[in-house]
């Protein structure tokens, strides 16, 4: 990291905090929040605040960094370029995932929730279901899908009920 | 299953991740965190507000067509069907746990029915409700009666009081279930009469079909909780919210749970 003025040093210093602090808005989060790992409660709260504000915060920060990578950039060495590069690209891609939920890649949502009869579905017998009744509505949910997509937001006899599973 | 109004408002969750192998949802419209398994509101605008529970049931899809005309069934969604999978259960029971309940007789992936009875909560293992269902049991001064089908999968729970007086129930015919155990009579005294002692060692389908006598009225019960003969003809018996969980999701959620021993 080229130091030659007090100018440059607190540029470098700037943009590693922006930087750090942009990317560890989305990590921290997905961090303490991943699947098969212990949370503790007031790591989880702490993930949950940051990742409320995780957008804001992370933009922000992308915004900041790449204006600091532009006044870096020019007269640097090769190696320097790639702490730049690297950092511009941790950033951005803070930025994205903060605005998008992975957690529905791995188990996707209902997006428009079809239902059949009870006497054209070819669900087997002894195959396991969430039954719900509101007056003459009576409704299943297949266990198989919801053990997949996890919620579902329905209407049952003008009752507004997620499904979870 | 969760009613998703609060303070007048519908609801849209999402799922958000996981908090100790239970997921978290948020809603779309205020961004709160609301816990899956007790429906809280653990971080957000909303934090401190609870869901509604819905009362459902989980039974297997032919008992549900039993006891329904007219009913709809979700259909599934075609570019997911490969992620189905009706056999799941196996290859969670592979995966680690993240928390465990050391000193008990039960382990962390083991299968409860947990009932919470003003605020007091307990567990039955599924392999003993399986055997000696129907289940004549107290949490607190609350009777209860745990019941699971024939199929050996559908699982209900009720009050086990009929015109406010606590009931007794036998199981009046003895059906050998999908599980390969018949189950044991329930009652006061938990033992076998020998009408069911020598329909246990029939091996043929079940020709009659299941049901439940009170010593009280004398009356026959079918799985909904309903008389369907007798002097309590029409009625029925109060429903109780039965979660059926692994083992180490219903202690990490119910800290003071007891577990059903018999």
């Amino acid at each position: 990291m080229p130091t030659s003025n007090p100018r440059s040093r607190l540029l470098w210093i700037c943009l590693t905090v922006f930087a750090v602090v942009g990317f560890a808005a989305f990590m921290f989060p997905a961090f303490i929040i991943r699947p098969f790992a212990y949370q503790n409660p007031k790591a989880l709260l702490w993930a949950m605040a940051i990742r409320q504000r995780a957008p804001i915060i992370s933009l922000l920060c992308a915004g900041v960094t790449l204006l600091l990578v532009s006044s870096l950039w020019q007269g640097t060495r090769w190696w320097t370029k790639v702490l730049l590069s690297a950092a511009t690209v941790l950033v951005i891609f803070s930025a994205v995932m903060s605005r998008l939920n992975y957690f529905e890649w791995m188990f996707h949502p209902v997006d428009s929730a079809k239902f059949e009869s009870e006497s054209s579905s070819k669900l087997d017998a002894k195959e396991m279901i969430l039954a719900v009744r509101y007056g003459s509505d009576a409704r299943a949910y297949p266990i198989r899908e919801m053990a997949y997509h996890h919620i579902l937001n329905d209407v049952v006899g003008g009752v507004p009920i997620a499904v979870t599973y | 299953m969760w009613t998703r109004t609060v303070n007048g408002r519908a609801l849209h969750f999402y799922l958000a991740g996981i908090n100790n192998q239970n997921f978290l949802m948020r809603d779309k419209e205020t961004g709160t965190w609301w816990q899956q398994i007790d429906g809280k509101a653990i971080y957000g605008p909303l934090k401190g507000a609870s869901l509604d529970l819905v009362a459902y049931d989980e039974l297997t899809f032919g008992e549900w067509k039993s006891e329904v005309s007219g009913g709809q069934v979700l259909a599934e969604v075609p570019r997911y069907s490969k992620k189905y999978e009706s056999d799941w259960e196996p290859e969670i029971a592979k995966l680690p746990v993240v928390i465990s309940f050391p000193g008990t007789e039960l382990k962390s992936r083991d299968i409860v029915a947990g009932l919470e009875i003003n605020g007091a909560s307990r567990a039955y293992p599924w392999d003993s409700l399986v055997k000696q269902s129907p289940v004549i049991d107290h949490i607190g001064v609350t009777p209860l009666l745990v019941a699971v089908a024939p199929d050996g999968k559908s699982l209900r729970a009720f009050v086990s009081r009929i015109d406010g007086k606590d009931a007794e129930f036998f199981l009046k015919t003895e059906v050998k279930s999908s599980a390969g155990d018949p189950p044991a009579v329930a009652g006061a005294s938990n033992s076998r009469t020998p009408e069911s002692a020598q329909a246990s060692k029939s091996s043929g389908p079940p020709a009659k079909p299941w049901l439940l006598l009170d010593t009280g009225t004398a009356s026959e019960w079918n799985f909904q909780g309903c008389a369907v003969s007798g002097p309590s003809r029409g009625k029925c018996l109060d429903r109780v919210p039965v979660l059926k969980d692994y083992w180490f999701d219903w202690r990490n959620y119910h800290p003071d749970t007891t577990i059903y021993k018999r």
